[in-house]
This record gives C-alpha cells, structure tokens and sequence, in this order.
C-alpha cells in the first residue's frame, strides 16, 4: 500500500511538473538579457520596458481590457436574470434548457469562432442590402451599408460565450436558496423588483461575482473565437501575441505572458477562496446549525449597518461605477477613434516606431496585422470576414490576387516615393504594368548552415540530401519552396509545369526523408532551432538568417551555385478597400527612403528603394559607428550575380498546383 | 363571533389539468384562530397561497372585507404570511429581518383600487425602532437584535418568522405548517405561544396542518380538507364527536367505522344487534356508518355483553391499554384501563352517546378497521412533516 502510495505521488508530481514547467521556463526566459528564448544571457528587465513601449501590445491590452470589461458587465447582467428565468420555469423545460446552455462551454472554441465569423458575415450581407433599400426610402437617417467585423462583433462574440459560464455560477445559488425568500419578501410588500434587489441579489451575490470573474478570465484568455471574430481592425492581447510568436518566441511575449498568467491566477485564486468560503457556509446554513460568525465579520456586519458605513459603502459602490465607466470610456476613445488604415502583414516585418510615426504625423490610426503565410492570407480575404487595406503579400500570390480580381488599382500620383523604388524591381512578371504594387522588401532563399558542426563550405543544395547529414537537415515546411529546391538542384526550372520533372523532385526529397536525413519540417521554429545548435542546416531566407546571427555566430549563409529563389514581397490595395486615401498615404510613406533604411536595419530585409539601397552601409555607420560587413551586406542584398542565378516564382496553372498539393500531402512527413 | 373578514367563492384551482381545489366556499372570520387540515395534496397549502396572493384561483373569486382581491398582486395585500422552513433573509440581521416589511415605502390607505397615481407612507426610523422592539418583546427575541439569523434555533428562527410578519400588524396572519420542522417538545411550547400571541395581537390567524392534535389543541375553528374539498367545517369539540362522514372520523382521533343499518330514529343496527343511540333524522332501514371511539367502549363481562368478542393483542400505552378485540372477523380498538390478556373472550358495552351514526359516502369502507392494526399503528403514530410543496 505505502509504496502504492509514493507511486502515486510521484506521478501526480510528475503531471504536476510536465503541467508547470513551462510556464516556469516562460517566466523565467521573460528575465533573460539577450534575445533568445534559448540561451540564457544574464538577468534583466528589457524585455518588461520593451513590452510596455510596444503599441501593439498597449493597443492589444487596451482592446482585451474593453472587450473583457464590456462582456463581463453585459454577459453577468443577461446571465444573471436568465438564471432566474430559467430557475423559474418547470423542471419539464428546466433541464433541457441547462444542459443546452452548458452545450457552448463544451463545444470547440473554434466551432463557436467560425459560426460566429460565418454569422457575422451573413448578417453583414443582408444587412447591407436593407440599408441600401432604407437608403433609397427615405434620406432622413443614412443607414451604413457596409459593415465589418471589428470591435462590435467582438463585443457581442465575447458576451456570447461568457453568458452559459455566468448562468453556470448562478444557478446553483438559485437552487441553494429557498423557494420561498421572494415570496416572502412580496408578502412583505415588495414588487417583485424590489424583492430582487432586497433578496434575490444579496443571495445570489457569490454566484453572481464568481461568474463575473470566470467570464472576465475567458474573455481576457480567449484567442480563437476572437481571432475569427475580431475582424481586421481590432487586435485583443491574445492576437498580438501570436502575430509575435509567428517569427519566433521573443522574450517580449515572455514577458506578456508572464504578466497575463500572473493576472489569471490571481483572478483564479480570489475566486477560489471565494468559493470555498461559500461551500463552507452553505453547508452550515443546509444543517440548520447555528453558525457561529467571526467577531471580526460580525465588527464589519455591524459597521456597515451604521449610517457612516453606509454612507461609505455608497461611495465605494459610487467610486468603483465612475471608474468602471471612465475606464471604458477611455479605452473606447483610445481603441476606436481617429482615421485608421488596415494593414495585414507578416510578423517581426517592421519597424514598429515607424507605425508611431506615420500616425504622428498624419493623424491616421493603423491597425497593423500579421498574417502566417501567403496561403492563409489568401483563405483570410476569399473569405470575406477581413477588410483590410494594405496587404504585403509575395510576387506569386500577388499575381494569383490580380488574376482573381481581388487587388486594386494604385493612384501613383498620391505615391510620389515609388518613383525612389530602383528600376530593378518594377514591373516584374507578377505585375509587368505595375498598376498595383509598391515593393516592399526582397530577398533570396539559401542554406542557413551551423559551421561548428558541419566541417566542409557548402555550395550546392547536394548538403540537404546527403547521407553525412542524416538528422541535422530542417525541411521548409511549404511544397512550393521544398520542391522548388529539389527541382533547382535536379536543375530544372522552379517554376517547371512538367509533371515528370515535379515527380522526380518529389522522389529526391522522398528518398532523402526515408533515409531519415530530415530532422523536421519547420517554419518559424527554424529559429529556435538553429540558434541552439540543434541542426546543422536549414533553408530560409536571408533576412531571418542575420537576425539568428546575432544570437549565434556560428551561423552562416550560402545561396547554392544551382540557383534559388528570390522574391520580392509588395505592398497592395485590396478592392474596394475602405480606406483608400489612408492606404495610399501608408504605402508612400513606407516607400521612403528614411522608413526603407530604418526597416532594413530592423528587419535584416534588402530594400528596394535604390536611394536607400546605396545609403545603407553609410547610415549603418553614423547609426552604430562601425563599419558595415560588406559581406553581411551581400547577403542581405544580393548582388546581380546572385540573382541572375535565381529564379522568382510564378503563380502555378492550378493543376500544378493541385499536383504540388497530392505530392506533399503523399509525403506525410 | 364577529364580522367575516375574508370569503372565497366557488373558487377551483387546477395545475396541468390536475384539479387541487374543487369548487370551495368557505369565509373566515375577524380575530379567530381558523385551521384547515388535512392530509398532504388536499389543498389546504393552496387554499392559504391563494389568499396570500402568490397564486390566482382557476376560476372563483376571493373577498377582503367585502372587496374582490383576486388580481391584488401579495405586496399590496393586507396579510402576512409565516412560511414552513421560516424564509428568513441569511443575509440580514434578526433586527432587519423584521424591519423588512416596515422599511418598504407602502400604499396609502385605498391605493390598491385606485392604480395609476399611488401615495406612499413611509415609516420613520423611530418608528420602526419602536415597533421592531415591541414586536421582538412579544416573540421573547429581546436582545437577539443583531445576532445573524443563521445563528439562531430552530424555535428562534420561527420567533422571528412571526415577528417579521405580525410587526406589520396585518389584518390576518397566514401560517403554513409553521412548526412542522421543531422537534416534539419545542412544537407543544409554540402551540401555547402562538395561541397566546393570537390573543394578544387581536387578528385571524389561519393556520395549516396536517397535525390533527395541534389543530384541536389551538383551533376556534377547523376546516378538514380532502381532496380539495372541505369534509367538515366545526369547532373542534364539533368535529370530533359529530364527524360528517368516514373521512373526518378516521383522520380526527381513533375510529372504528362499521357498516349499520338505521332501524328507526335512535335505533341503529350493527352486526345483527341493535343499539340505542342518539342520532335521528334517517330514513327507515337506510345503511350508514357508525362511529364508535375507542374510549367509549367499556368491556364486561362475555355474558353481559351487548357484543362478543376475542382480544388478540393488547399494548400498554402508560393511562391505558390499546386492546384490539375480533368481532365476528372485525377488529376495533378499545382504549380501557382494565386488562385483559390476549385470547380472552369479553363482551362489551356502548352507551347510547358513544355511537355517532353517519350518512354513508364515498369514503364508506375505506377507514376505521383495525384488521391490518400494526399498520394503521403506524400510520397514525407517524411524526414526520409533511412534505413540503407537493401539493403545488
């Protein structure tokens, strides 16, 4: 039996470790000096200064704060009085209706966020023709026909699922109370309001505040339904974390993190003392035992009966309304107000102070976005529950966006800066008029290797399928650029149509992965990874590979003598963007030279804006005062040498496409 | 007595369908003690709801002081209700708890037929101080002001019920089973009390039960209700010498019902024999019930004996003996102070005001055997409350 019993334990200290160490590893990451979440660099607290200087992060608050603060309020209101309804109903229609209400708590977060999305959207539809037709009706009140999702839809998704948890936390205190209390505060002569108020509340109150609380934490925890959503516009706190963490884990979510779990525990642990007292109470109350109260319960008990107690209880409550109020009102001014744009691009892809800057000076607000990947960008707009402005995606995705019909036209007379974008990288194959992109960053693909571990120089992407390497090779996680490389090293063109060509790349990687050369397939975790030391080789972009130099300098970057990928992302206009005016404004003032070398110097991406190009190792210098590597700077602007070697991506005919699709998904890695 | 104060007419409630009160007529009247009794699911609970205006008559009316009542919502009615587990608010003082009714701003006097402009009387602070203080005199809570109600006794719980609802001096005091959760001894000291207060206040009180002894214990009046119907309506010496029917007998006190036949007026039959009695007014040979009580038996010797019979079991109640006697396959129960062993034949005798002769109704036959005695025995020995909210 004893030794049952240290079993046992020990395997309850084991769930309880596996439960905790992470959030340990995160709080304690949050106080490292250097900027990786792998190595530890000494103790400091950059990372929670950094955070509080962040926009992103303030803005994502302050929405989370509205939105949490709104839907509880809302939601405990509703909540409560639909408790009471349903507690006053027969148990014939009781039952059902609870166990229907506890259906959405059990129901998958992201079932409730892309109904909800779906809903929205269909609304959003409808609606748009009735206030059309109200329109045309009458002209007395303009009815907007374009709605989108945004701060309301988050609002009233929030107040949707928090409601089932506040009924979840009355009804058990209705049940708990006797029948009989409202009845005999009517028979007292109270309206059945007052005996609300007089009774019914006091009764209830633990109920009531237990559930405001569990709604407050869902809300301020929640990420997948709000991510559906929230629209384009509007970010909670959840969303800009993990627009951060697209990239790589930087000690700023750390510290976000920390300072979230550290506020949901606190929550968590109020409530709970809470709830215990109550259970303790009830019980003594259900025995009809007399309980003894506590002199010091019952020194406060009588000290709020006083007048002056009262008198304080007031303002308290009165204090504690006007805060509640002013704080809304703040955040609602502070999250909604102003001209905005709507900018979706990829994570850790700006400068952020540049964002600061464009508002200060154009009064304009941003609601800047990331999104994954130039696939999920595409499912995103098809779907028609985001609305934004500018979008940054890659050459090859830009021309599928204009054959679609989906970009609009630029006025490049508002854009006077993009006549500064060099001639190189104008009216590229994706867009041969250029009537609808600016560029914004370009950049080759190449083999990101760990020099300590790998004893020979590499030029050829032979290394990725060599037996040598078996285990330290990471796999780009997306068909197009692992089989773009395959059929770059069989030396075929990337953009090969021909079915027997594409197939012979696919058994090359095939092969490989069945000898077990490949580690894993990774994206943003190629971060991690080989800043650790973990593998000995990657493929990704040159820009990200400066960034993980920094954290090690093992790290080194060749573009194959076979040739690769280069790529040009750009920004653009979607149809019928709302902000147009604002979107134009953004895009010239992102093609400066000034925001091309301060993004450069941010993102470790070449620029395409000649001016800047040039002025670059000079900036670097005045900025740093030490010269600029050259070959550092070859790397992250490659030479026409190099780019004369590498191909851009075209947009696939969609049979390619779906072969692309058969192919990797046969791969199974 | 005095002046009737509260009427319903024709009133019929049903829930779902299922009838609860069945056409009933009854009045009560200024400052008596009126209980209705009965048996869980007779609508005595109801009946006492629907005078304190939680619920509304299917059909029929209700009459205060001559004003229909039925859509008068409770809080502007001028009656006060004691619940059975108390209701008291957990969160409020003793003090509060009967300040309650008295903080609320009420209606004026009349503001209950004239709704849309209403004027409403509030109370003072010294006002209320002095009747909270009066009125926690009277249930003997002095000094309990700012204990928590959840603190106090069962007896202390049900002090301040009544406090909380008699310190709005209502016209009539509604109370529903009020001391079917105290223990045996503390229910005899509240019966005193509570008559006592009836008394001092001066109001009606109607009180529901389903204790026969404590409604004859503290009754002007009883109503025994069945089956949504009132059975009898009487003082309590009325309805337990003279029960109306089978029903009434066997619920009030100990019974033996058995089937006679009404020879001629004063003259009843029952197993072949006749006996003088003291009822008339039948018709000649018409089949009744008779009554006969327990304790007004007296056992004889066989040969003297107006009936034979063989005791089959005798239990020592402490004044007398429970003796169940076979009569010709009947068995009553005789109370008597003399013993007489199992298996003894006796004969008895029943004085002409000891036999009480009934109509015969739909309850003839079910009641007032003692065949299945040990049964019965625990029926009528059982102390547990009635279940509450079953009747609803």
């Amino acid at each position: 039996m004893k030794k049952n019993g240290v079993g046992g334990r020990s395997l309850i200290g084991l769930c309880l470790l596996f439960l905790y160490l992470p959030i340990f590893l995160l709080i304690f990451f949050s106080f490292n000096a250097g900027d990786s979440s792998a190595v530890w660099k000494g103790f400091s607290l950059h990372w929670y200064a950094e955070l509080f200087r962040n926009r992103l992060v303030i803005e994502g608050l302050a929405t989370t704060l509205l939105v949490s603060l709104l839907a509880t309020a809302i939601s405990t209101v509703a909540g409560t009085f639909a408790a009471i309804g349903i507690y006053n109903l027969t148990k014939k229609w009781r039952d059902p209706i609870l166990v229907v209400n506890d259906l959405p708590m059990m129901n998958a977060d992201i079932v409730t966020g892309v109904s909800l999305c779906l809903f929205f959207v269909a609304f959003f539809h409808g609606w748009g023709s009735i206030a059309a037709w109200l329109n045309s009706w009458q002209s007395l009140i303009r009815f907007p026909t374009r709605l989108t999702l945004g701060l309301g839809t988050l609002l009233i998704a929030h107040v949707s699922f928090n409601i089932p948890y506040v009924i979840l936390n009355v009804s058990p205190r209705l049940r708990q109370m006797d029948r009989n209390l409202v009845e005999a505060a009517q028979d007292l002569g109270c309206t059945w309001f007052q005996a609300f108020y007089k009774v019914i509340l006091p009764e209830i109150k633990p109920g009531i505040v237990s559930g405001a609380l569990i709604a407050f934490t869902m809300s301020v925890d929640d990420f997948v339904i709000s991510y559906f959503t929230a629209g384009s516009s509007t970010q909670t706190l959840s969303m800009v974390i993990y627009g951060m963490t697209k990239k790589r884990v930087t000690p700023v979510v750390n510290a976000v993190s920390t300072l979230m779990f550290l506020a949901v525990l606190v929550v968590l642990v109020i409530n709970n003392i809470r709830s215990a007292r109550q259970a303790q109470l009830a019980a003594k109350r259900a025995s009809f035992e007399p309980v003894p109260e506590s002199p010091r319960v019952q020194r406060i008990k009588e000290w709020a009966a006083t007048p002056k107690g009262r008198l304080t209880r007031r303002i308290v409550a009165g204090v504690l309304c006007a805060a509640f109020v002013t704080v809304t009102v703040f955040l609602t001014a502070f999250t909604t107000s102003r001209p905005v744009v709507n900018v979706c691009s990829w994570g850790e892809y700006i400068d952020e102070d540049l964002i600061d800057e464009f508002e200060e000076q154009t009064g304009i607000r941003v609601n800047y976005q990331t999104a994954e990947s130039n696939e999920a960008l595409y499912s995103l707009l098809s779907n028609g529950g985001a609305d934004y402005d500018v979008v940054v995606p890659s050459d090859y995705m830009i021309s599928q966006l204009i054959e679609e019909g989906m970009l609009e036209e630029l006025d490049y007379s508002q854009i006077p800066n993009f006549e500064k974008i060099s001639d190189r990288f104008k009216n590229l194959p994706y867009d041969p008029e250029n009537k609808y992109t600016v560029p914004y960053t370009w950049g080759t693909v190449g083999i990101i290797y760990n020099e300590s571990l790998v004893d020979e120089e590499i030029h050829s992407w032979s290394a990725l399928y060599d037996d040598k390497y078996a285990g330290q090779v990471l796999l780009i996680n997306n068909s197009r650029d692992a089989f773009g490389i395959a059929l770059k090293y069989l030396g075929y063109s990337m953009n090969t149509t021909d079915e027997g060509e594409i197939r012979q790349a696919y058994e090359l990687v095939r092969d490989a992965y069945e000898r077990g050369i490949f580690q894993g397939k990774v994206m943003d975790e190629v971060f991690q990874t080989m800043e650790g030391g973990n593998a000995s080789f990657a493929t990704y972009y040159a820009g990200d590979y400066l960034s993980m130099l920094e954290n090690n300098e093992d790290l080194r970057f060749v573009v194959p003598d076979e040739g690769s990928n280069w790529f040009v992302d750009a920004m653009c206009v979607l149809k019928d963007a709302p902000n147009y005016e604002n979107a134009l404004k953004w895009i010239n003032f992102i093609a400066s030279t000034d925001s091309n070398l301060r993004n450069m110097d941010y993102i470790w991406y070449a620029s395409p804006n000649e001016e800047a190009l040039e002025l670059y190792p000079q900036w670097y210098e005045e900025q740093y005062g030490e010269e600029l590597d050259p070959e550092i700077y070859s790397i992250m602007a490659a030479p026409q040498e190099v780019l004369d070697r590498c191909e851009m991506y075209v947009c696939l005919p969609k049979a390619t496409r779906a072969l692309y699709n058969e192919l990797w998904i046969r791969l199974g890695i | 007595m005095s002046k009737e104060l509260i009427r319903l007419k024709d009133v019929t409630m049903s829930f779902d369908g299922e009838t609860v009160l069945d056409n009933l007529n009854i009045y009560f009247n200024d400052k008596e003690f009126l209980t209705l009794l009965g048996p869980s699911g007779c609508g005595k609970t109801t009946t006492l709801r629907i005078i304190g205006g939680f619920q509304t008559p299917t059909s029929g009316d209700v009459f205060f002081d001559g004003v229909r009542i039925n859509d008068v919502p409770p809080h502007l009615r001028k009656v006060n209700t004691v619940f059975q587990k108390y209701a008291l608010f957990p969160h409020l003082n003793v003090y509060d708890n009967v300040a309650f009714g008295l903080r609320i701003p009420k209606e004026a006097d009349g503001g209950a037929d004239k709704p849309g402009k209403r004027q409403t009387v509030k109370l003072s602070k010294s006002e209320i101080d002095a009747r909270v203080r009066e009125m926690l005199e009277i249930v003997s809570l002095k000094g309990f002001e700012h204990r928590s109600v959840t603190s106090l006794s069962g007896g202390q719980q049900q002090r301040v019920a009544i406090a909380r609802a008699l310190v709005n001096r209502p016209k009539v005091l509604l109370l529903d089973e009020p001391l079917g959760a105290l223990d045996m001894r503390l229910r005899k000291d509240m019966q005193q009390e509570l008559k006592r207060i009836q008394q001092q206040m001066e109001i009606t009180f109607i009180y529901v039960t389903h204790d026969q002894e404590e409604a004859l214990a503290m009754s002007d009046t009883v109503v025994v209700m069945n089956e949504g119907k009132i059975q009898q309506i009487g003082t309590p010496e009325d309805i337990y010498n003279e029960p109306k029917n089978a029903f009434v007998a066997d619920f009030i006190g100990e019974s033996n019902i058995v089937d006679g036949i009404m020879r001629e007026d004063r003259v009843v039959e029952i197993f072949n024999r006749r006996f003088a009695c003291l009822d008339a007014g039948f018709e000649k040979d018409e089949p009744v019930d008779v009554v006969i009580r327990p304790e007004d038996v007296d056992i004889v010797g066989e040969a003297e004996g107006q009936l034979r019979g063989v005791v089959t079991s005798v239990t020592f109640k402490g004044v007398h003996y429970d003796t169940i006697v076979d009569f010709y396959g009947f068995k009553w129960l005789i109370q008597t102070t003399d013993y007489c062993p199992v298996d003894s034949h006796i004969g008895i005798r029943i004085d002409p005001d000891g036999i009480h002769v009934m109509k015969k109704s739909k309850y003839s036959g079910m009641f007032g055997d003692y065949s299945s005695y040990s049964e019965e025995y625990d029926e009528i020995n059982r102390e547990e409350p009635e279940v509450s909210g079953d009747e609803e």
